[in-house]
């Protein structure tokens, strides 16, 4: 796996702040604070206990298993799992490890109810302008066809508990937009059967989970990415995540560099002025659902978030420019000094995955 | 570009004077007792300034190790009446007056000259551990803030620290840079910073080619001293890197740089600097006074962060004719090539084209170092590029050419506790690739392929450090 997404991101702000009146600032309390690389990028794990060994012991095992994932799930990796899949999917059905099933049909999930916005099997596209991000020639059109001919989501069928097939000679997944929130999940897990209650989970600041809440508070503050620098956006996690997802920013040396996150249909690089992030019960949720709404943008949308249960999402603009909706928890504009209310539509679905593909329609 | 080979002789000849010979790791102890050199594999030591018992210096010499007295200029007369007595090898001189290394180190060379029987080295401020940096600091109270607003991983690195200080000092001192270990996240009990920590400032120091003085923590000392086995396991996994480092080529080497930066103050431009050094741009650095055609013979970019004389600027403008890119940054001079309109104008670049090449006039200092880096190697691009990696985010790459031939030596350090799969491309075609590394003795041969005038291989796991020879059989070809 690429994971272009967080690889080529290039600010996405997401600060954690301390909130003296509601973190009420843990003096004396034991962390632990460990990193490590995988995924293209830093995952972080900072946990308050007061056993440091459990703990310690706790963040490893957590950050081992997101290792073991980006070696199953990377798809630069050719012994991967993914890879393997890649190379021989095509036409009939292979067994793949239960991870990876479980991730592509939570893909597939976002991916019909988006309108095949959000779509895995992008990839071939991906790669093609990804030359071109690198300073190379610019695709040419037949190149462009070629490459679309690979892509789309209803040419994978899955086959419980373990099979997958793609129904295309050229077809290869790459799921850069949604693993590292998968990752997070397992991490969340793990951490939890370890018994620690109090950690903060962070793939390289685009995708985040809260467990719990720090010392002393009620829950953990992260500042959220902000175009604008105007709005300064917060929300407020526990037991919940948050990511977000933006488009390269435009070349200040050169006009016509493209950015990394490639529209399906058109098989274009995306262009819009607008950060979002989007607050989850899961991080696979919001890391998938980061993507798929700024590709939709906030019209489309907010129509797809209305529709999901505990889900919040927020556009902002390099003018300051937002949008707002969902039911998930509140985000806070601290540069208007007030929160943002967000009154919960009816008629919703859940946003979380593990029933994902029963709920389609 | 076009090449005019007397002028890489010129050019040969003009800065070997400036590259560093070494790359020594001095070792900053207490002054208390420590392992005899051949237990610890270390050879030169420093102490500092003042001792409270000199005894110690002459008890570390007896012990084999060369000692080396850190003081401030101001206490420099003191110190060398000291030394005389203490068999002292050299001083690590700080500059604590408020002026520019190159001032104080024209200053004080008078000084140095007339102690011959001492070693001296100029200590480059401002260094910072080599590491992998994540987002989040836990400062002591417990309180959480991000660090950096990049989701790429985000290496602390000291190659654009010393690049600088090579170019502000060419012909005065050798240089040598120091750090202060990163104790955050340290577990209480645990050895603090652990092996690969160790390990990976030695191996980049070793890639910068220069010598650094790395911190032993006083509470590792005493263990090691009392033949604590948690502590001897743990300097047993630093002695293959040290044991690594040491065998070096100590040749003058050239860099192998296609982009040229011309900057008279180093911090004003650091960050851009270091960022284009963390996204593997082969640069080299230089004053304005050193813009000279044999220099500009050798780089296909420049980056401009201060202003030129006309000279320079006429230099530049040929340069951009036979096909180079010269971006200006911060400049609102008026340049002869203003007569012909602009290829594109846009409110932060103006872009003329120039013959084969193209001008970039930035009106504003760089604000966004991260994303100017990335621009500046997307307009630079890889068929310009001396030096690419693949997938390799924690990785970086330096690369250095014999005087006399054309064979390069890569040198790589990864900064990720996870072994890497590296992907190389190197300008130029060679007759073999070997590698060698601390668990790899020299060495084995690299399968690689020729690609459109490069040369190109995979490194499968590179743990923390390597080093790649690519032999050159037709000299000619091997171009930069």
């Amino acid at each position: 796996m690429r994971w272009l997404k967080s690889a080529a991101l290039p600010s996405l702000t997401l600060a954690m702040l301390p909130l003296p009146a509601i973190l009420c600032s843990p003096q004396n309390s034991s962390f632990v604070h460990q990193k490590r690389y995988a995924m293209g990028t830093v995952f972080e794990i900072v946990i308050y206990d007061e056993d440091l060994p459990r703990a310690d012991a706790a963040a490893r095992a957590a950050l081992d298993e997101v290792v073991r994932l980006d070696g199953m799930m990377s798809n630069y990796k050719p012994e991967s799992d993914l890879s393997r899949m890649n190379r021989t999917a095509h036409f009939q059905p292979v067994r793949i490890p239960r991870e990876i099933y479980e991730v592509i049909e939570e893909s597939l999930y976002y991916s019909r109810h988006s309108d095949g916005q959000f779509d895995i099997s992008v990839g071939p596209l991906v790669d093609l302008w990804k030359a071109a991000l690198a300073g190379g020639p610019l695709p040419t059109a037949a190149d462009q066809a070629s490459a679309r001919r690979c892509v789309g989501y209803q040419k994978i069928e899955l086959t419980p508990p373990d099979r997958i097939q793609f129904h295309s000679d050229c077809m290869r997944l790459d799921l850069g937009a949604i693993g590292k929130g998968y990752a997070v999940d397992r991490t969340a897990e793990i951490l939890n059967a370890s018994g620690i209650h109090r950690a903060y989970i962070d793939a390289g600041g685009s995708t985040i989970y809260a467990l719990g809440a720090p010392p002393g508070g009620t829950a953990w503050r992260v500042r959220l990415r902000d175009p604008s620098r105007k709005l300064g956006p917060e929300v407020m996690l526990r037991n919940n995540s948050v990511s977000t997802s933006e488009q390269s920013a435009p070349s200040s040396l050169q006009g016509d560099a493209p950015g990394h996150i490639i529209v399906p249909g058109t098989g274009k690089p995306l262009q819009t002025r607008y950060a979002i992030s989007v607050a989850a019960p899961s991080a696979t949720a919001s890391d998938a659902l980061s993507t798929t709404l700024l590709l939709l943008g906030p019209t489309k949308g907010a129509a797809l978030v209305k529709t999901l249960h505990n889900v919040s999402a927020m556009w902002i603009d390099s003018d300051g420019q937002r949008t707002i909706v969902g039911d998930g928890v509140s985000f806070f504009l601290t540069g208007e000094n007030r929160p943002i209310q967000v009154s919960p539509p009816k008629n919703r679905i859940a946003a979380t995955s593990k029933a994902a593909n029963e709920l389609l329609p | 570009m076009k090449r005019i080979s007397f002028l890489r002789v010129l050019l040969l000849g003009s800065i070997a004077a400036c590259t560093p010979v070494t790359a020594k790791v001095f070792l900053r102890v207490e002054a208390s007792p420590l392992p005899p050199a051949d237990k610890t594999g270390i050879q030169d030591v420093v102490l500092l300034w003042p001792l409270r018992d000199p005894s110690v210096a002459a008890k570390l010499h007896s012990q084999g190790y060369r000692v080396f007295l850190q003081c401030e200029s101001k206490d420099l007369a003191a110190v060398v009446a000291t030394a005389d007595r203490a068999a002292v090898t050299g001083m690590i001189v700080t500059n604590t007056v408020p002026s520019s290394q190159f001032h104080a180190a024209e200053r004080l060379h008078p000084y140095f000259a007339a102690h011959k029987s001492l070693t001296f080295r100029m200590l480059v401020p401002g260094g910072k551990q080599p590491q992998l940096k994540g987002r989040l600091v836990v400062e002591r109270d417990g309180v959480l803030q991000i660090s950096s607003p990049s989701s790429q991983p985000w290496l602390d690195t000291n190659l654009a620290l010393v690049r600088l200080a090579q170019s502000m000092d060419p012909d005065s001192l050798p240089i040598i840079y120091d750090f202060h270990w990163d104790t955050s996240g340290a577990l209480p009990d645990a050895w603090h910073p652990d092996a690969e920590a160790y390990a990976v400032a030695i191996a980049e120091a070793d890639a910068i080619r220069s010598d650094v003085t790395i911190d032993l923590p006083s509470s590792l000392q005493r263990a090691l001293v009392a033949g604590d086995p948690r502590a001897w396991t743990l300097w047993k996994g630093i002695m293959p890197y040290l044991d690594f480092s040491s065998h070096a080529a100590t040749e003058r080497m050239l860099p192998v740089a296609n982009l040229g930066v011309i900057v008279d103050d180093g911090q004003a431009s650091y960050e851009a600097i270091n960022l284009m050094a963390r996204h593997n741009l082969a640069f080299e650095s230089v004053r304005p006074s050193g813009v000279t055609l044999a220099r500009l013979s050798s780089w296909n970019s420049v980056v401009v962060f201060c202003p030129l004389n006309k000279e320079a600027v006429a230099l530049l403008r040929d340069f951009a004719a036979s096909g180079g890119i010269v971006i200006f940054v911060n400049t609102h001079d008026e340049f002869s090539w203003h007569s012909a309109p602009p290829l594109r104008q846009e409110s932060r670049a103006t872009v003329y084209s120039i013959g084969a090449g193209q001008v970039v006039e930035l009106p504003e200092p760089v604000v966004d170092p991260e994303n100017f880096a990335r621009d500046l190697r997307r307009l630079i691009g890889r068929e310009r590029s001396a030096l690419a990696l693949w997938n390799s985010l924690t990785t970086l790459v330096t690369g250095y050419r014999e005087q006399s031939r054309s064979d390069v030596t890569l040198y790589l350090v990864n900064y990720a506790n996870q072994p890497d799969s590296v992907q190389v491309q190197v300008k130029g075609r060679f007759a073999r690739v070997r590698l060698e590394s601390p668990e790899q003795p020299c060495c084995v041969s690299v399968p690689f392929v020729e690609r459109g005038g490069f040369t190109e291989f995979t490194i499968p796991a590179l743990r923390i450090t390597a080093r790649v020879h690519l032999d050159s059989a037709r000299e000619s070809s091997a171009t930069p």
